[in-house]
């Protein structure tokens, strides 16, 4: 038991870092606490630094806690993942501040945290057990950031949303897990997979694989449990957002990987045909409903769905290509995602709506803001030479190597479904590019003052943008080591 | 008659399935919230059934686990529905509507 905490060295360093942060409320002034987000941010960057200096305990491979716990390639690239992005979401819940309850910013910084360590949970999850707790610790965390607006109608709505289909899939999850531990008689990943394949036939635990996948289907925001996203996305604070856009998702995608791929690899085979639908249709939709949105933050909803479509290509090519791919695009879809928050965050937060037209004159007010936006919808519409477009390459690039190993017409109609996403999403992307640089309804060209941290964390995320675009390797090779942590599932 | 594993499997599947029909059809936040305890509590019924029949106790742990999720998620889903009901005077679901397309 002792040996098994040197595994969750970091968890608890983070949870304790939440419990600082909230005790920190306590002796600091009302209106100096924006800067307890920084002492955050320092604590996080000294963890992230051991974590690649090899002396993290993230670092430290093997399992613990009855093997329900496990630190392998595939968790440290998530951590590592999920400390970058809590990161740089603190950096734009400073600039939000304002925007939140009076003093209530120290409470918003560690529940942040507390999110962060459930996803780091759920990065290193072997077992049902800590997968449903991690998963729930994001949850119930979320459900509090989505509503932590409480004087705005739109904040509260969107928590109760959230929290009745939370708590809705998660009921489905647990009743999933129920129907699985009873028919193996195992909660645990590496032990399931070895008695998976007896129970292939068993209908019972054939649903109860469906049920779990769709509590994570919820969390990554799949069709067809995708309903909470737009009106969840429009209602949170706008760093809640960022965060749920991308660490949420990530964290689904992180315990899809693992229950499909380690789990029950002998199942995930057969269903390539039900992984296939669910990825084309997910795009479509997401893209298509994107279409007539003015809402900007709605906008982004829309194409967070799109994009669970995407990678859930490299989840249905069932390689370890197309599981690399997933890595590699979710590294890039941080920065840019994160990058158009972060402008959200600081041009719209002192208008009364979030509509494009917000952005109007932006080009002329900010010349950096502009710049990061439009970057950051170029990437997210995938041209190149930016991140989103190499990600949109490596999974497609995957999905056809599946195609010519098994033949399967799905496949290659899966190929053009995702390329005509693509094609429908660059229509509403340029028109937010329209808004910034050609709109005439420019009001207010008053120039925005910018902050220093504001000014550095935009620069790092259209230098993420650009490096992972440009030079993909280093991220890659990470990718393609996390990836080999999974059985190569064969016919 | 011998009772069986199929027996309480049946139940806690109706009532997972009585749970779900109360998420889809009532009206009021609190009744909709009520059938999702249930809908839990149906998991708890089919863990603590598997694990008497299966002589293991993995399963009555995970229902521990589950027992304690479920209290965090009820007191922060309460606060939530009450902090709505203040601001809207109402707990139905047809006064969601601030947001639309």
């Amino acid at each position: 038991m002792n040996a098994s905490l040197n595994f969750i060295g970091l968890e608890i360093s983070v949870i304790g870092l939440g419990l600082v942060l909230m005790l920190a409320d306590f002796f600091v002034p009302a209106e100096r606490r924006r800067f307890i987000g920084y002492a955050g941010i320092a604590a996080l960057g000294v963890l992230l630094i051991m974590s690649f200096s090899g002396n993290g305990t993230c670092s430290n491979f093997g399992f613990g806690f009855n093997n329900a716990f496990v630190n392998d390639g595939l968790s440290l690239f998530f951590k590592r993942f999920f400390i970058v992005a809590a990161i740089l979401v603190l950096f734009i819940a400073a600039e939000f501040s304002d925007k939140l309850a009076a003093g209530s910013i120290a409470e918003y910084y560690s529940l942040i945290i507390f999110a962060l360590a459930g996803m780091l949970f759920a990065a290193s999850s072997n077992d049902f057990v800590m997968l449903f707790v991690a998963i729930e610790l994001i949850t119930v965390t979320f459900y509090v950031l989505v509503s932590f607006q409480r004087s705005k109608v739109a904040s509260l709505e969107a928590g109760v949303k959230y929290l009745i289909l939370g708590a809705l899939s998660s009921s489905f999850m647990v009743f999933g897990i129920a129907l699985i531990w009873g028919t193996t008689g195992t909660l645990n990943f590496t032990e399931l997979a070895a008695v998976a394949p007896q129970f292939e036939t068993s209908r019972i635990f054939l649903l109860g694989v469906l049920l779990v996948l769709v509590g994570l289907g919820f969390k990554i925001a799949a069709f067809p449990f995708q309903i909470w996203a737009p009106d969840v996305y429009q209602g949170a604070p706008t760093p809640t957002t960022a965060f749920l856009a991308i660490g949420s998702k990530a964290a689904g995608f992180v315990l899809l990987l693992r229950v499909l791929f380690t789990a029950v690899p002998s199942v995930t085979l057969h269903w390539e045909k039900l992984l296939i639908v669910i990825s084309a249709i997910t795009i479509l939709y997401g893209n298509l409903c994107a279409l007539p949105q003015r809402n900007l933050k709605r906008l982004f909803g829309y194409s967070s769905i799109s994009h669970a479509g995407y990678l859930l290509l490299g989840v249905a090519a069932l390689n370890a290509n197309g599981q690399a791919a997933i890595l590699y695009y979710l590294a890039g879809y941080l920065f840019t995602v994160l990058a158009g928050f972060l402008v959200i965050a600081l041009v719209l937060r002192h208008l009364e709506t979030d509509d494009v037209s917000g952005l109007a004159g932006l080009s002329q007010r900010s010349p950096l803001l502009a710049a990061t936006m439009t970057i950051s919808m170029v990437s997210l519409a995938g041209i190149p030479p930016l991140a989103g477009f190499f990600g949109k390459f490596l999974l497609l690039k995957s999905v056809i190597e599946a195609a010519q190993k098994s033949h399967h017409y799905g496949y290659i109609y899966l190929v053009f479904i995702a390329l005509a996403g693509v094609v429908i999403s660059l229509y509403y992307y340029f028109n937010v590019v329209r808004a910034i640089y050609w709109s005439k309804e420019a009001r207010d060209l008053s120039p925005i003052a910018l902050s220093a941290p504001a000014k550095l964390t935009a620069w790092v995320c259209i230098a993420g943008i650009f490096w992972l675009g440009l030079f993909p390797n280093t991220v890659l090779n990470l990718a393609n080591q996390a990836a080999t942590v999974f059985v190569a599932v064969t016919k | 008659m011998h009772i069986g594993i199929q027996h309480y499997l049946a139940v806690s599947m109706i009532l997972f399935c009585l749970g779900l029909l109360g998420v889809i059809m009532r009206r009021n936040l609190l009744v909709i919230y009520m059938s999702l305890e249930l809908m839990l509590n149906a998991a708890n019924l089919a863990l603590v059934a598997f694990s008497r029949f299966n002589n293991k106790l993995d399963g009555q742990v995970l229902v521990f686990f589950i027992i304690t999720v479920a209290a965090a998620e009820v007191a922060v889903g309460l606060a939530l529905i009450v902090a709505l009901y203040r601001k809207r005077q109402s707990a139905h679901v047809e006064d969601l509507t601030s947001m639309k397309l």
